[in-house]
């Protein structure tokens, strides 16, 4: 359910998906990449401590402020805690690539209120590439693909997803599916 | 007898300062919420899963919660 590569995923469902339509992979940016947000959130959950703390370095006493602000101030630093996990959470499980056995579908959320869906017929798919870089993207092996389709259509890009190589491998056997095992290709292996 | 001058860094005058900036920005956070629900419901139609139904949930219960927040602290600052 929060796994970031998934094959033939059950109880899914794509908007816009025909009746007669498989997913046949569902891909999420690799659960490493939620690192930054998760500090952040555990950055500010902190914050009250190190106010605590550091209140009186600076002579400021905590008695001067009542209680009541205190208290509130408490629940809206925990509000930002919560929002921050949340939107992290949401862009994380929501910005999905998929495979279906027609389509490639990106599913991009930047913000929120920005929506972009890519969608590119495996049949106007003319090559894959994968790449991966870095230490973190070694070490627990994610990388991005970059799909290229035929004529102007704007390539599709799968970022941080684990396995690239193997997800470039995937999607070109399914486009191979399309033209014969590669007989009628016209894309090299 | 001399006109007593008010200090405006008093700490009442700070408090009510304050506590209308705590009100602005809680107000902010709930059309923010606000906003969450609308972007979770579009998310939800996006990619129907089985836990979209609950993630809706959250975000709306997350919004009541904001605008109770509201209430609350206009009655207790």
């Amino acid at each position: 359910m929060f796994s970031s590569y998934i094959e033939h995923p059950i109880g899914c469902r794509l908007e816009g998906q025909d009746p007669d339509e498989k997913i046949l992979l569902l891909l999420r940016a690799h659960p490493i990449t939620n690192i930054p947000w998760i500090v952040f959130a555990i950055f500010v959950f902190a914050v009250p401590f190190i106010v605590q703390k550091a209140a009186p370095l600076f002579e400021f006493s905590l008695a001067l402020v009542p209680q009541s602000f205190i208290l509130v101030l408490l629940i809206i630093n925990y509000l930002l805690v919560l929002v921050v996990t949340f939107e992290g959470f949401l862009s994380w499980y929501f910005n999905v690539y998929i495979v279906t056995d027609k389509n490639i579908v990106d599913v991009d959320f930047h913000s929120i209120l920005f929506k972009n869906i890519d969608v590119a017929p495996l049949r106007n798919i003319e090559d894959t590439s994968s790449s991966m870089g870095g230490i973190l993207n070694s070490i627990f092996h994610y990388g991005n693909v970059t799909i290229q389709t035929a004529g102007a259509t704007k390539n599709i890009d799968f970022q941080s997803v684990p396995r690239p190589h193997h997800v470039a491998d995937f999607i070109l056997d399914e486009v191979h599916k399309i033209y014969g095992k590669g007989k009628d290709a016209r894309h090299p292996v | 007898m001399p006109a007593i001058q008010s200090n405006p860094f008093d700490l009442e005058v700070v408090l009510m300062f304050s506590k209308a900036a705590i009100l602005l920005i809680l107000i902010f956070y709930a059309i923010f919420t606000l906003l969450i629900v609308r972007q979770v419901n579009l998310m939800s139609k996006t990619l129907i899963t089985k836990i979209s139904p609950i993630v809706k949930a959250f975000s709306i219960v997350h919004a009541g919660f904001a605008i109770g927040l509201i209430i609350l602290v206009w009655g207790i600052l």
